[in-house]
């Protein structure tokens, strides 16, 4: 009897000694924020919006909800969204919590979304400094930089076939996977990369296309015109101006590209795919190459990266000398010219392609090193280890050496499939074989 | 009370140099088994155990008595002797006691005699047959030989009955008609007869209600003793298996069997059960579930220290293994000691069903002990103060069904989970007839009315369930309930501080429960205090000819189960041996 009181009156007293219930919530007396958008404000520093949940009417589940979805243009139910100036991220919270009647968490924010004059002028790095401090925040959420203002970008976010509006971000960021046009920049790998001394960060860009009819549509738009192709490829646009119309205005392409705190360029759709590439996150995407013999015809294989690529790093008189090694996998997807290369003349697109790559990740590499100054694909961290004590290292300034950088790109494309037809046979006709059209 | 309380608290916060408390350990054998002169100890002991193996069970009580020496006081003179008799069984106030008087003749003499039994705990027609009618007819008979006293004439000649003993003290013939003997007086004669003639109405070998198996034996215990010793042996088949017989209850006198095998059993466990077996000091016994708590090392302790089974082969098995087995006449469960916590886990299947089976079906079991302690704790704990855990989409989820309901979740927790439990008691205790009507109640109203009514969300009706489904997943009754029990410490460490609760929940329960002991045996083994075949014997299973080893902790006389090479058709010379056969076939 002694002792099982010994024992409560224990348990009791640990218990005092535990952090009590006082940061102990309910689920539902709170309201999960998830995406956050900061840019510049009018009448305080920061202009925050603020896009939330609404899970009573995300429909199914049960009691209430549904109904609604069908409404055309209509809002989108399970959303909802607040902006506000402030001075800071934190205060900002505050007052938010004064119109709303839940307390507003943080921790399964998926998104936030700074806007280009923001992350210009060095504000957004602050910013995430400040974000990565709170223990409200999720590592993991994407950091993205909005081409425009990024209230615009979330209002223009109205999912409609996810139930639960959080699905959006989560699937539209990770789909980098499979289209390779963006990169799933994660708020601590940015942090870490904005005080790496062997490494620079690129963000997610997102943006609003305004396009309201097909007439619209302009080449100019694209970065065709400065690649001298006469078609702009399917990467050759940035968030908010592929020409397309339709439901969803909000996009995600490209990548923001910083040089210590500021954003100093934007990377395209294809651009972004090589980044990719180069540091072996690339995943697999259909991508488009000029067919090798019969010009204007295009020849459209599904890319893979199956190994990871291989880094060799030299200095040339003091100037750094960066080869990169490559290695994909190709299935045919799409031969328009019906020339037979799944066979006889594999060998001469494997080549074009490997050709045709090289030269687009080296105009990419030069332009980090050239224009931006900056080293985004971490060759510093791969180079790193030269170096037997961390002052050699800060010494040697990789940074600042980046941009003497001459770079060597070998790429080698294997096609392994032809995807399911084996080969083209010639299409019949009243006027005989016909090749092509 | 308040100079107790400051003098606990006192102890609760300053240094205290232990009490050495002298408990008992079950050591290892190996120089037990290196001394000569232990076994020869044990040979001594043997044939005295040996004839208290025998069927009867009267007389084994009645030598225990012959030992101990009550006085001899049956008189000469059948009226006094009747007297005595008629007032100790309170005659004829008490209906079932039956006295009858009947004259038999020895050597052309009349001689008055009476018998005792109590109706209903004998057979009628063994007492008709096999003593009434011999000792009134038989008698007349012309007896060739010459006896020296009508005890001995009557013994050797005139009652065939197989099991009859004589005592010289009144209160040893009590015991006898107490336990269904048959009390024969004679007159001039200063001793008396009980002959067994046992024939109580009892429950025939059953499947065994509590412990079912697909594959396996299909009996159970019943509520008679020798009926449950036969089970056992009859499993067993050794000659070195020892029922050890034993009375407990000062009123009841009710005989117990302490079984082991001597050859594998550990001596000092042995001497430790009987110690305490013999030390207890109760009018009576009734289970062998109150004779658990009154040798179990921790009454506090929430899980079972002995394991309780209803099955025969499952006590062999135990047996097999180097532990004790008691059992009690009119209880239908055996009880098993040592015990640890893994053991408790473990189901007779388990050795029945092929081992990729049988470890899939243990790691169910476990997941189903997890599921049981901890799944209301973590729920409370995530959804109040770790929300960022959970996938976003079920976060959503959970709040959409919480958003109509009124309480917080650990009450919300709380009602569900009592009312479970009072879905679960009434379930044992309602009457047959109306036993579907519960599963109605069960279902309807708390399954489907509660959601619709609000009171609690949808989510939570899964995770009690669950709970519940994880707990009836544990093989042995007792632990799943003493795991009941935790559940609900869990709940509120999880209500009042998380995830931080619920470690130092587990933290301290750990520490109970590694420092507590069953036998001698500590009851975390073999993983805490690590013995030897710790994952691989006794977490998983192995394939049974890989079993060749028992349990390290047990501390037994013979460690190997079986050699190295249990099956010999894998050897080598087997094989030779079958080619051999197979060209002298051709």
């Amino acid at each position: 009897m002694k002792r099982t009181a010994a024992f409560l009156l224990m348990l009791a007293a640990t218990c005092t000694l535990l952090s009590g219930c006082y940061d102990g919530k309910e689920i539902d007396d709170q309201t999960y924020v998830i995406a956050i958008g900061l840019d510049k404000g009018e009448t305080n520093k920061l202009r925050m919006t603020l896009q939330y949940a609404i899970p009573l009417a995300m429909g199914s589940s049960g009691v209430s909800g549904g109904g609604g979805g069908g409404g055309g243009e209509g809002e989108s139910k399970s959303i909802g969204s607040m902006t506000l100036e402030c001075p800071s991220v934190y205060s900002g919270l505050n007052m938010v919590n004064n119109s709303v009647g839940k307390q507003v968490n943080l921790s399964h924010a998926k998104v936030m979304v700074f806007s280009e004059d923001l992350a210009k002028d060095g504000r957004m790095v602050m910013l995430t400094r400040a974000i990565t401090r709170g223990k409200e925040f999720r590592p993991n959420m994407v950091v993205a930089v909005s081409r425009g203002s990024a209230e615009d970008y979330l209002k223009s976010i109205k999912p409609r076939q996810e139930a639960d509006p959080s699905k959006y971000y989560e699937l539209k960021f990770s789909g980098y996977k499979y289209t390779g046009f963006i990169d799933q920049t994660q708020l601590h790998d940015f942090f870490i990369k904005e005080e790496s001394t062997g490494a620079q960060a690129v963000a997610a860009l997102v943006g609003v296309n305004t396009k309201n009819s097909t007439k619209e549509f302009s080449v100019g738009e694209s970065s065709a015109p400065q690649k001298n192709r006469p078609v702009p490829f399917e990467g050759d646009y940035l968030a908010g101006n592929l020409p397309k119309v339709g439901d969803i205005k909000g996009e995600a392409m490209g990548l923001a590209v910083f040089n210590g705190p500021k954003m100093v360029g934007e990377l395209d759709g294809e651009e972004s795919t090589h980044y990719l590439m180069v540091t072996g996150k690339y995943g697999h995407a259909y991508v488009t190459f000029p067919d090798p013999i019969k010009k204007d015809f295009y020849i459209v294989v599904n890319l893979k990266q199956s190994r990871r690529p291989t880094y060799k790093i030299k200095l040339v008189d003091g100037k750094p000398n960066i080869k990169v090694e490559i290695k994909l996998e190709a299935d045919y997807m799409s031969i328009q010219s019906g020339i037979n290369y799944e066979s006889e003349y594999n060998d001469i697109f494997e080549r074009s392609a490997e050709k045709y790559l090289e030269e687009g990740i080296k105009r990419l590499l030069n332009r980090t090193s050239a224009e931006f100054h900056s080293d985004i694909f971490g060759f510093g961290n791969q180079y790193k280890s030269r170096f037997l004590t961390w002052d050699q290292w800060k010494n040697f300034q990789w940074l600042d050496r980046y941009k003497n950088s001459t770079f060597e790109v070998a790429v080698d494309v294997k096609v392994r499939r032809t995807g399911l037809t084996i080969r083209n046979a010639p299409i019949q006709g009243s006027e005989g074989e016909v090749q092509s059209p | 009370m308040l100079a107790n309380f400051r003098k606990t608290l006192a102890r609760l916060f300053t240094f205290e140099e232990p009490k050495t408390k002298e408990r008992f350990i079950l050591k290892e054998t190996e120089e037990e088994m290196a001394e000569g002169g232990q076994k020869e100890q044990d040979k001594k002991v043997e044939p005295r155990k040996k004839k208290n193996e025998g069927l009867q069970l009267n007389k084994k009580s009645g030598e225990n008595e012959e030992n101990k020496g009550p006085k001899p006081d049956i008189s000469k003179a059948l009226s006094e002797n009747m007297e005595r008799i008629k007032d100790i069984y309170s005659i004829p106030t008490n209906g079932d006691a039956v006295l009858r008087e009947f004259d038999l003749v020895v050597k052309n003499k009349v001689i008055p005699a009476f018998m005792v039994f109590f109706d209903g705990m004998t057979d009628r027609k063994v007492i008709n047959d096999d003593i009434l009618q011999p000792l009134m007819l038989l008698s007349n008979l012309d007896i060739k030989s010459d006896e020296k006293s009508i005890a001995d004439y009557i013994r050797s000649h005139i009652l065939p009955h197989n099991q009859l003993k004589e005592f010289k003290a009144i209160e040893q013939v009590v015991q006898g008609v107490n336990f269904g003997g048959c009390g024969i007086f004679i007159d001039g004669v200063d001793s008396a007869f009980v002959a067994d003639v046992k024939g109580w109405e009892h429950r025939a070998v059953e499947r065994p209600n509590t412990e079912q198996t697909i594959r396996g034996p299909q009996e159970g215990f019943t509520e008679l003793l020798r009926a449950n010793t036969a089970l056992i042996r009859k499993i067993l088949n050794d000659e070195d298996l020892i029922a050890e017989s034993l009375t407990i209850g000062r009123r009841s006198r009710t005989p117990c069997s302490m079984m082991y095998i001597k050859d594998i059993t550990n001596d000092s466990l042995v001497k430790e059960v009987r110690r305490r077996l013999k030390s207890i000091k109760v009018d009576y016994l009734f289970d062998s579930g109150e004779l658990e708590q009154l040798i179990e090392d921790s009454s506090f302790l929430p899980v079972p220290q002995i394991m309780v089974t209803e099955r025969p082969d499952k006590a062999a098995s135990m047996l097999a293994e180097g532990k004790v087995v008691v059992v009690m006449h009119g209880s239908p469960f055996a009880l098993c000691m040592p015990v640890t916590n893994n053991e408790l886990l473990h189901s007779p299947e388990d050795s029945y069903v092929r081992f990729p089976y049988a470890n899939l079906l243990r790691f169910v079991r476990i997941m189903g002990v997890f599921l049981s302690l901890l799944l209301p704790g973590l729920y409370v704990a995530i959804t109040n103060y770790h929300q960022e855990m959970i996938p976003t989409s079920l976060l959503f989820a959970i709040e959409a069904s919480r958003e109509r309901v009124p309480f917080p979740s650990v009450v919300e927790i709380l009602i569900m989970e009592i009312s479970f439990e009072l879905i679960r008691e009434a379930g044992i205790r309602i009457p047959g007839p109306i036993g579907p009507t519960l599963g109605i109640i069960g279902a309807l109203i708390l399954g489907q009315a509660a959601v619709a009514a609000n009171i609690v969300s949808p989510i939570l009706i899964i995770i009690v369930a669950v709970t519940g489904i994880g707990s009836f997943a544990i093989p042995n009754f007792a632990l799943a309930l003493g795991f009941r029990v935790l559940r609900y410490a869990y709940i509120l460490l999880g209500a009042i501080a998380g995830f931080l609760g619920i470690t130092t929940g587990l933290f301290l329960q750990g520490i109970w429960f590694v420092s507590e002991k069953s036998f001698g045996v500590p009851y975390m083994a073999p993983f805490a205090s690590k013995t030897a075949g710790g994952i691989a014997d006794q977490f998983a299973r192995p394939p049974f000819w890989k079993q060749e080893k028992r349990a390290d902790y047990m501390n037994v006389k013979d460690a190997r189960k079986q050699p190295h090479i249990s099956r010999g058709w894998k050897s080598q010379e087997g094989e030779d041996q079958k080619e051999e056969d197979d060209d002298a076939g051709k």
